[in-house]
Protein backbone atom coordinates (compact mmCIF):
# COMPACT_ATOMS: atom_id res chain seq x y z
CA UNK A 1 0.00 0.00 0.00
CA UNK A 2 2.24 2.54 -1.17
CA UNK A 3 -0.22 5.41 0.05
CA UNK A 4 0.82 4.85 3.39
CA UNK A 5 4.30 5.22 3.07
CA UNK A 6 3.99 9.04 4.23
CA UNK A 7 3.46 7.70 7.88
CA UNK A 8 6.07 5.22 7.64
CA UNK A 9 7.94 8.77 8.67
CA UNK A 10 6.02 9.93 11.32
CA UNK A 11 8.09 8.03 13.63
CA UNK A 12 11.21 9.93 12.71
CA UNK A 13 9.08 13.64 12.66
CA UNK A 14 7.37 13.07 16.15
CA UNK A 15 10.89 12.75 17.56
CA UNK A 16 12.71 15.19 15.51
CA UNK A 17 10.15 17.86 17.08
CA UNK A 18 10.60 16.51 20.14
CA UNK A 19 14.10 16.73 20.18
CA UNK A 20 14.72 20.31 18.51
CA UNK A 21 11.74 21.10 21.49
CA UNK A 22 14.10 20.17 24.07
CA UNK A 23 16.80 21.98 22.63
CA UNK A 24 15.21 25.07 22.33
CA UNK A 25 14.55 24.48 26.20
CA UNK A 26 17.60 23.34 27.15
CA UNK A 27 19.41 25.85 24.98
CA UNK A 28 17.09 29.10 26.50
CA UNK A 29 17.18 27.88 30.27
CA UNK A 30 20.13 26.65 30.50
CA UNK A 31 23.17 27.16 28.03
CA UNK A 32 22.31 30.44 26.48
CA UNK A 33 22.40 32.71 29.63
CA UNK A 34 25.37 31.83 30.91
CA UNK A 35 26.82 33.69 27.87
CA UNK A 36 24.76 36.97 28.89
CA UNK A 37 25.53 36.03 32.29
CA UNK A 38 29.90 36.30 31.56
CA UNK A 39 29.16 39.35 29.48
CA UNK A 40 27.22 41.27 31.88
CA UNK A 41 29.89 40.11 35.19
CA UNK A 42 32.50 41.24 32.24
CA UNK A 43 31.29 44.53 32.00
CA UNK A 44 30.82 44.72 35.58
CA UNK A 45 34.28 43.80 36.61
CA UNK A 46 35.51 45.78 33.92
CA UNK A 47 34.13 49.26 35.48
CA UNK A 48 35.39 47.86 39.09
CA UNK A 49 38.33 48.02 37.89
CA UNK A 50 38.47 51.45 35.77
CA UNK A 51 37.10 52.73 38.85
CA UNK A 52 40.15 52.05 41.12
CA UNK B 1 30.17 47.88 92.99
CA UNK B 2 33.04 44.80 93.96
CA UNK B 3 32.52 43.63 90.33
CA UNK B 4 33.10 47.11 88.98
CA UNK B 5 36.27 48.00 91.24
CA UNK B 6 37.47 44.62 89.71
CA UNK B 7 36.72 45.41 86.07
CA UNK B 8 38.53 48.54 86.06
CA UNK B 9 41.48 47.52 88.33
CA UNK B 10 41.62 44.97 85.70
CA UNK B 11 42.30 47.08 83.13
CA UNK B 12 45.89 46.02 81.49
CA UNK B 13 46.72 49.37 79.93
CA UNK B 14 50.04 47.94 78.40
CA UNK B 15 47.36 46.18 76.36
CA UNK B 16 45.25 49.13 75.49
CA UNK B 17 48.06 51.63 74.33
CA UNK B 18 48.81 48.64 71.67
CA UNK B 19 46.36 47.00 70.66
CA UNK B 20 43.53 49.19 70.77
CA UNK B 21 44.71 51.08 67.73
CA UNK B 22 43.83 54.23 69.92
CA UNK B 23 44.86 57.95 68.22
CA UNK B 24 48.04 59.34 69.74
CA UNK B 25 45.74 62.30 70.93
CA UNK B 26 43.60 59.90 73.10
CA UNK B 27 46.45 57.63 74.48
CA UNK B 28 48.31 61.43 75.66
CA UNK B 29 45.21 61.87 77.54
CA UNK B 30 45.05 58.71 79.31
CA UNK B 31 48.51 58.65 80.24
CA UNK B 32 48.23 62.19 81.65
CA UNK B 33 44.81 61.35 83.56
CA UNK B 34 46.87 57.70 84.88
CA UNK B 35 50.08 60.19 86.07
CA UNK B 36 47.28 62.62 87.52
CA UNK B 37 45.94 59.58 89.30
CA UNK B 38 49.21 58.72 90.87
CA UNK B 39 50.07 61.29 91.83
CA UNK B 40 46.88 61.89 93.81
CA UNK B 41 47.38 58.16 95.35
CA UNK B 42 50.76 59.32 96.45
CA UNK B 43 49.95 62.89 97.95
CA UNK B 44 47.15 61.01 99.70
CA UNK B 45 49.45 58.41 101.32
CA UNK B 46 51.68 60.93 102.36
CA UNK B 47 49.67 63.20 103.78
CA UNK B 48 47.87 60.51 105.51
CA UNK B 49 50.68 59.22 107.10
CA UNK B 50 51.43 62.55 108.76
CA UNK B 51 50.56 62.42 112.52
CA UNK B 52 47.24 65.40 113.24
CA UNK B 53 47.69 65.73 117.00
CA UNK B 54 49.54 68.48 118.57
CA UNK B 55 51.72 68.21 121.64
CA UNK B 56 50.60 71.13 123.61
CA UNK B 57 51.90 69.80 126.71
CA UNK B 58 55.52 70.71 125.10
CA UNK B 59 54.48 73.99 123.84
CA UNK B 60 53.49 74.40 127.43
CA UNK B 61 56.98 73.45 128.57
CA UNK B 62 59.01 75.56 125.97
CA UNK B 63 56.73 78.76 125.94
CA UNK B 64 56.71 81.18 128.79
CA UNK B 65 53.57 82.26 127.98
CA UNK B 66 51.54 79.83 128.59
CA UNK B 67 48.09 81.88 128.40
CA UNK B 68 48.65 81.41 124.91
CA UNK B 69 49.04 77.82 124.61
CA UNK B 70 46.03 77.56 126.85
CA UNK B 71 43.87 79.59 123.89
CA UNK B 72 45.38 77.71 121.32
CA UNK B 73 43.84 74.51 123.21
CA UNK B 74 40.75 76.04 123.29
CA UNK B 75 40.51 76.91 120.00
CA UNK B 76 42.03 73.48 119.05
CA UNK B 77 39.47 71.37 120.99
CA UNK B 78 36.67 74.19 119.83
CA UNK B 79 37.98 73.69 115.91
CA UNK B 80 35.23 71.74 114.00
CA UNK B 81 35.87 71.01 110.58
CA UNK B 82 33.41 72.53 108.46
CA UNK B 83 31.19 69.07 106.82
CA UNK B 84 30.45 68.95 103.13
CA UNK B 85 27.76 66.98 101.86
CA UNK B 86 30.01 64.64 99.32
CA UNK B 87 27.39 62.10 98.81
CA UNK B 88 25.73 63.71 96.09
CA UNK B 89 29.05 64.20 94.59
CA UNK B 90 29.85 60.58 95.24
CA UNK B 91 27.00 59.19 93.58
CA UNK B 92 27.13 60.98 90.61
CA UNK B 93 30.79 59.96 89.90
CA UNK B 94 29.66 56.58 90.82
CA UNK B 95 27.18 56.44 88.23
CA UNK B 96 29.52 58.46 86.43
CA UNK B 97 31.77 55.31 87.05
CA UNK B 98 28.86 53.01 86.29
CA UNK B 99 28.13 54.50 82.87
CA UNK B 100 31.91 54.62 82.30
CA UNK B 101 32.18 50.88 82.92
CA UNK B 102 29.44 49.92 80.77
CA UNK B 103 30.52 52.04 78.00
CA UNK B 104 34.08 50.57 78.15
CA UNK B 105 31.97 46.91 78.27
CA UNK B 106 30.14 47.99 75.16
CA UNK B 107 33.49 49.08 73.19
CA UNK B 108 34.81 46.16 74.32
CA UNK B 109 32.24 43.90 72.79
CA UNK B 110 32.25 46.34 69.55
CA UNK B 111 36.16 45.95 69.18
CA UNK B 112 35.94 42.38 69.71
CA UNK B 113 33.17 42.12 66.71
CA UNK B 114 35.17 44.39 65.15
CA UNK B 115 37.97 42.29 65.54
CA UNK B 116 36.41 39.10 64.22
CA UNK B 117 35.25 40.82 61.15
CA UNK B 118 38.70 42.05 60.29
CA UNK B 119 40.13 38.67 61.01
CA UNK B 120 37.53 36.93 58.55
CA UNK B 121 38.34 39.77 56.08
CA UNK B 122 42.34 39.22 56.35
CA UNK B 123 41.22 35.18 56.34
CA UNK B 124 39.19 36.06 52.69
CA UNK B 125 42.39 38.32 51.85
CA UNK B 126 45.29 35.44 52.46
CA UNK B 127 42.65 33.15 50.55
CA UNK B 128 41.82 34.81 47.76
CA UNK B 129 42.95 33.93 44.39
CA UNK B 130 44.45 35.94 41.88
CA UNK B 131 42.74 38.05 39.35
CA UNK B 132 43.33 35.50 36.47
CA UNK B 133 41.34 32.93 38.40
CA UNK B 134 38.33 34.08 39.09
CA UNK B 135 35.21 32.37 37.28
CA UNK B 136 32.05 33.97 36.71
CA UNK B 137 30.59 31.78 39.65
CA UNK B 138 32.46 33.30 41.41
CA UNK B 139 31.07 36.99 41.00
CA UNK B 140 27.91 35.61 41.03
CA UNK B 141 28.49 34.28 44.39
CA UNK B 142 29.48 37.23 45.55
CA UNK B 143 26.80 39.35 44.01
CA UNK B 144 23.65 37.37 43.52
CA UNK B 145 22.28 41.02 42.50
CA UNK B 146 23.62 40.19 39.09
CA UNK B 147 22.36 36.98 39.04
CA UNK B 148 18.87 38.44 39.78
CA UNK B 149 19.12 41.14 36.94
CA UNK B 150 20.14 38.65 34.24
CA UNK B 151 17.49 36.75 35.61
CA UNK B 152 15.04 39.25 34.87
CA UNK B 153 16.63 40.20 32.05
CA UNK B 154 15.85 36.57 30.43
CA UNK B 155 12.88 36.52 31.44
CA UNK B 156 12.31 40.03 29.77
CA UNK B 157 13.82 38.13 26.23
CA UNK B 158 16.65 40.69 26.66
CA UNK B 159 19.82 38.57 25.57
CA UNK B 160 21.91 41.29 24.60
CA UNK B 161 24.24 43.65 27.27
CA UNK B 162 24.08 47.37 26.62
CA UNK B 163 27.64 48.77 26.14
CA UNK B 164 29.26 45.49 25.75
CA UNK B 165 30.02 45.36 21.80
CA UNK B 166 31.03 48.98 21.90
CA UNK B 167 34.20 47.70 24.47
CA UNK B 168 34.62 44.41 23.93
CA UNK B 169 33.63 43.90 19.99
CA UNK B 170 32.08 40.58 18.50
CA UNK B 171 32.90 37.72 16.36
CA UNK B 172 30.37 38.77 14.11
CA UNK B 173 30.77 38.42 9.74
CA UNK B 174 28.06 40.46 9.02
Amino acid sequence: MPQLIPFFFLNQLSFSFIILLALVYIFSKYILPLYTFQRVIRMYITKLSNKN
Amino acid sequence: MATKVAASAAVDFSRVYSSLGLGKETIASLQAFRKRHSEAQRLHAQYSGQPTTVDLARYRSILKNTAIVDEAEKLLKDFKPVTYDVSAHVKAIETFEAKAVEKAKETEAKIDIELKELQATLANIEEARPFEDLTVEDVGAAHPRIVEAVETMMKKGKWTVPGYKEKFGDLNMM
